[in-house]
């Protein structure tokens, strides 16, 4: 089985979970409660960066989303035209950003979480920008490691 | 967004929103901010109907135990499924005394 459907919003993080609900309906038969949790936190964080770094909070500008399901994966493509985020971004995501002391009020993160979470809960992540486009590529194994479905 | 109760001198906040999401987050912070500078430093954050918060809510919760500063307490009570594996997967369940019930949150916070 394979098949594949593209969904796009507005540039508004009031719309994020109207795409967030819809992508994980359609992997509700496919996925364990927990690897749609990890689905659907990694959509709305790439989303959210696209909307917040990418396009600057300005609306009206579109964010398509890719949903491919297919026989052993779920495979994510976010596709933005944004400015695109720096190569290195993604590869120097710090291992260690939940690694923080929880006696230290300072050194608990607010923000900066987004990329790390994404990478956590996703099974593969890669990102490349064309002259045309980024696009934001994430995959979900089925009954990979560390899924219980 | 919110509702409070006082309860034994504890202020509990219970979130009506499905998601605290990028979208949330600004308003939640703002009004989490006034019940902080109206002198509540113990809040029990009940999180019951809530089933979904991305990072810029965690973020926001993050930002109200600063602001409640060392001698303040926010405990969370009733997250469940996504919301509870967040904490657990961010490591912010050391951060957040985390309660099965806004009873028990509260019993907690004033023994």
């Amino acid at each position: 089985m394979v098949s594949s459907i593209s969904l796009s919003i507005d540039s508004d993080l009031d719309k994020v979970s109207l795409l967030a609900r819809a992508v994980r309906a359609l992997c509700a038969d496919l996925l364990s409660p927990e690897d749609q949790d990890a689905v659907e936190l990694s959509l709305v964080e790439a989303i959210n960066n696209v909307i917040k770094h990418g396009y600057h909070g300005e609306r009206g500008k579109d964010v398509q989303v890719a949903v491919g399901l297919q026989a052993d994966q779920v495979v994510i493509e976010i596709i933005d035209h944004a400015p695109p985020m720096p190569a290195q971004v993604l590869e120097n995501v710090p291992e260690d950003t939940f690694a923080f002391d929880e006696t230290d009020l300072a050194d608990i993160p607010e923000g900066g979480m987004g990329l790390a979470l994404i990478r956590m809960n996703m099974d593969e992540v890669q990102y490349h920008s064309s002259e045309a486009e980024n696009r934001l590529r994430m995959i979900k194994r089925i009954g990979g490691p560390g899924s219980r479905g | 967004m919110l509702s409070t109760d006082l309860r034994n001198n504890i202020l509990v906040v219970r979130v009506e929103e499905k998601r605290i999401d990028a979208s949330k987050a600004p308003a939640f912070k703002d009004q989490m901010s006034q019940c902080i500078e109206a002198g509540q430093n113990q809040i029990v954050l009940d999180l019951s109907q809530v089933d979904f918060i991305d990072s810029s809510g965690l973020g926001a919760l993050v930002s109200c135990l600063k602001r409640l500063g060392p001698r303040g307490s926010l405990a969370v009570a009733g997250a469940t499924g996504a919301v509870s594996r967040l904490f657990t997967l961010t490591r912010m369940d050391r951060v957040f005394a985390l309660h099965q019930s806004v009873d028990s949150a509260v019993e907690q916070l004033s023994a």
